[in-house]
């Protein structure tokens, strides 16, 4: 099987090498020291499995699954951490497959066997027994080839259209592949839904204004809003946006 | 900020003798009665003296069980007024008592004739009785304060010891160092022996930290070998800066402050930021107080994550109280990206 390893402790990684090595069976593909570099790779790379840490700077090893998820053909993932006995638990009732640091040689071959890929609700479950946030810090875009991450705190709104997302922010657009519906179950406390089609960052609204036809617009920070009927706010949504406007 | 007040609640609480029981009760009609023999020796008149004294007894006595009663009921509201307060509560309560007591049996006195008891103006009886039970009163006030403070810091030192206990070295790091350590057996054999080594002194210093105190060139040290090993695995992720040349290095210090933390620091803090940061290290003498202050950058998104290390926090702090009462401070500041702890306690120094 072709290996990713992902960890931002160089030792480990040149240990989790060496044992993946000796065996034979497997092949090293590439190494990541992050979460972000782990995407790329494994973009590039389309390893069998990639054996990640969790606790890492950055993205930590369980938002970097959730992204490999977005992956045409995701990889199957392989936890491995030092100590965490919430984790643990969950990665028991979950059957994901996950190797306890010093890494036995034994153990990793049993895991490699049964790796496989892992869905976004179990990486949730894991996510909450083991304390860590299941929001993502970043949407992630392949559409357009190369792999890019967009921090979520510089997304101003996002756009249904059609089959995809479209995600403005700080630095351009970009089209992802989430669905509205997760987008908004994900970020409900930060992000408004003000019609079928769009999620604004409450944060990014500067006022809303009428437009010459009557109906309501949401002006962006910086004075930009959308020249289509992108931003204009649904009398179904207007109470609900007014209030989160209120609320800060 | 989370400042130490909050932390100071439990360690000011009263420990009133619990009046409810017993054993409390008979002590106490024990002393109502011997504080009867005693002022009725006082008077002594020959001829009288069991007359003198059953009337005597009979109204400390009746004072006393009252007095129990009613302190029964208030102990657990006033033992949560502060330790201090607890005892004037009482005192006030005992005192005001004991001149409504007075009161009565002055009218009932009147009342059936007889003069059994009093033979003063209505006035004296009074300022008798208060001058009395005030002396008395406040005579035991005084040793339950002592032996409350008494038990206040046999408490927190059980206290401080369980939970110094709590702080040993996170299961986390053990285990982290063992598998760089893993790494290291065969890439650089020289650098395990030496990773094992610091690792081993490491622990010994944990298991020591029952002993109280120890000198700053010591508890430095153990910082210090922590940080050679956080660094192999870390790299150059970590750089950790020591201003501390300013500090005395025989003065004393609880064992296992400034170790826990810069875990603290490095775990929270170093670990979490992608080209990781600097932690640094300042001591200074003010006067005769030491300052030490321990700063690390965070990341953005994990400065609102707070309270999971409340547990090394927490166990410091009790054990400054206990070393140090109010003289030793144990702050916290936390901004968007930077976390810091500040400590100060008075320099004490070892003998050379």
């Amino acid at each position: 099987m072709n290996v990713l390893i992902v960890d931002d402790e160089a030792p480990a990684r040149v240990r989790l090498r060496r044992l993946l090595e000796e065996d034979g069976a497997h092949t090293v593909i590439g190494e990541a020291g992050n979460g972000k570099r782990a995407l790329e790779l494994a973009a590039e790379l389309e390893p069998d499995v990639v054996l990640m840490d969790i606790r890492m700077p950055g993205l930590n090893g369980i938002e970097t699954a959730h992204h490999l998820n977005t992956f045409e053909n995701p990889p199957a993932v392989i936890f491995a951490t030092a100590y965490d006995e919430y984790a643990i638990e969950a990665f028991e009732a979950s059957a994901i497959g996950y190797v306890l640091k010093p890494v036995r040689r034994e153990l990793l071959d049993q895991a490699l066997e049964i790796a496989r890929r892992l869905s976004n609700n179990v990486l949730g479950d894991v996510a909450k027994k083991s304390g860590i946030s299941d929001r993502r810090n970043h949407v992630c875009t392949r559409l357009q080839g190369e792999l890019k991450l967009i921090p979520v705190s510089e997304v101003q709104y996002f756009l249904a259209d059609q089959k995809y997302v479209n995600v403005f922010h700080l630095n351009g657009q970009d089209l992802i592949d989430d669905s509205l519906k997760t987008l908004e179950d994900e970020f409900a406390d930060t992000f408004v839904r003000i019609h079928r089609g769009a999620l604004v960052a409450v944060t990014s609204i500067e006022s809303l204004r009428k437009t010459e036809d009557g109906r309501l617009q949401i002006v962006l920070r910086g004075g930009a809003t959308d020249d289509d009927d992108g931003l204009i706010v649904s009398r179904r949504h207007l109470t609900n946006v007014k209030r989160r406007l209120k609320k800060g | 900020m989370a400042s130490a007040p909050e932390a100071d609640d439990k360690f000011s609480q009263a420990y009133l003798p619990d009046f409810c029981a017993a054993g409390t009760i008979l002590v106490i009609l024990l002393v109502a009665e011997l504080v009867a023999i005693v002022l009725t020796l006082a008077s002594f008149e020959p001829g009288n003296f069991l007359t003198e004294l059953s009337k005597m007894s009979m109204f400390l006595l009746w004072l006393a069980l009252l007095g129990t009663a009613v302190l029964c009921r208030i102990r657990p509201w006033a033992e949560n007024q502060g330790n201090t307060q607890a005892f004037v509560i009482c005192f006030v309560v005992l005192v005001v008592m004991c001149l409504l007591l007075a009161e009565v049996t002055y009218w009932l006195t009147v009342r059936f004739g007889e003069a059994v008891i009093i033979d003063d103006t209505h006035a004296a009886f009074l300022m008798r009785t208060f001058a009395i039970s005030s002396i008395i009163i406040a005579l035991a006030m005084r040793y339950l304060y002592v032996s409350s403070e008494w038990r206040r810091s046999i408490m927190l030192e059980a206290q401080a010891r369980i939970s110094a206990l709590q702080a040993l070295i996170r299961p986390h790091f053990l285990f982290n160092s063992m598998n760089t350590i893993a790494s290291l057996t065969r890439s650089n054999p020289k650098q395990a022996e030496e990773a094992i080594e610091d690792l081993a002194d490491l622990l010994r210093a944990n298991l020591g930290v029952t002993k109280d105190r120890t000198t700053l060139k010591e508890e430095l040290e153990v910082a210090e070998t922590y940080q050679r090993i956080e660094k192999l695995r870390l790299g150059d992720r970590l750089s950790v800066h020591w201003d501390v040349a300013e500090l005395p290095m025989r003065a004393l210090i609880p064992s296992l402050t400034i170790q826990p933390l810069l875990e603290n620091a490095i775990y929270h803090g170093i670990e979490l930021l992608p080209d990781g940061g600097e932690v640094n290290i300042t001591g200074r003498r003010i006067d005769d107080d030491l300052h030490i202050a321990i700063r690390n950058p965070v990341a953005p998104d994990q400065a609102r994550k707070k309270g999971g290390n409340k547990m090394a926090m927490d166990n410091i702090r009790q054990r400054f109280e206990l070393a140090y009462g109010n003289r030793g401070k144990v702050d916290v500041e936390e901004t968007d990206n930077e976390y810091s702890v500040q400590l100060q306690f008075p320099c004490e120094e070892s003998a050379p």
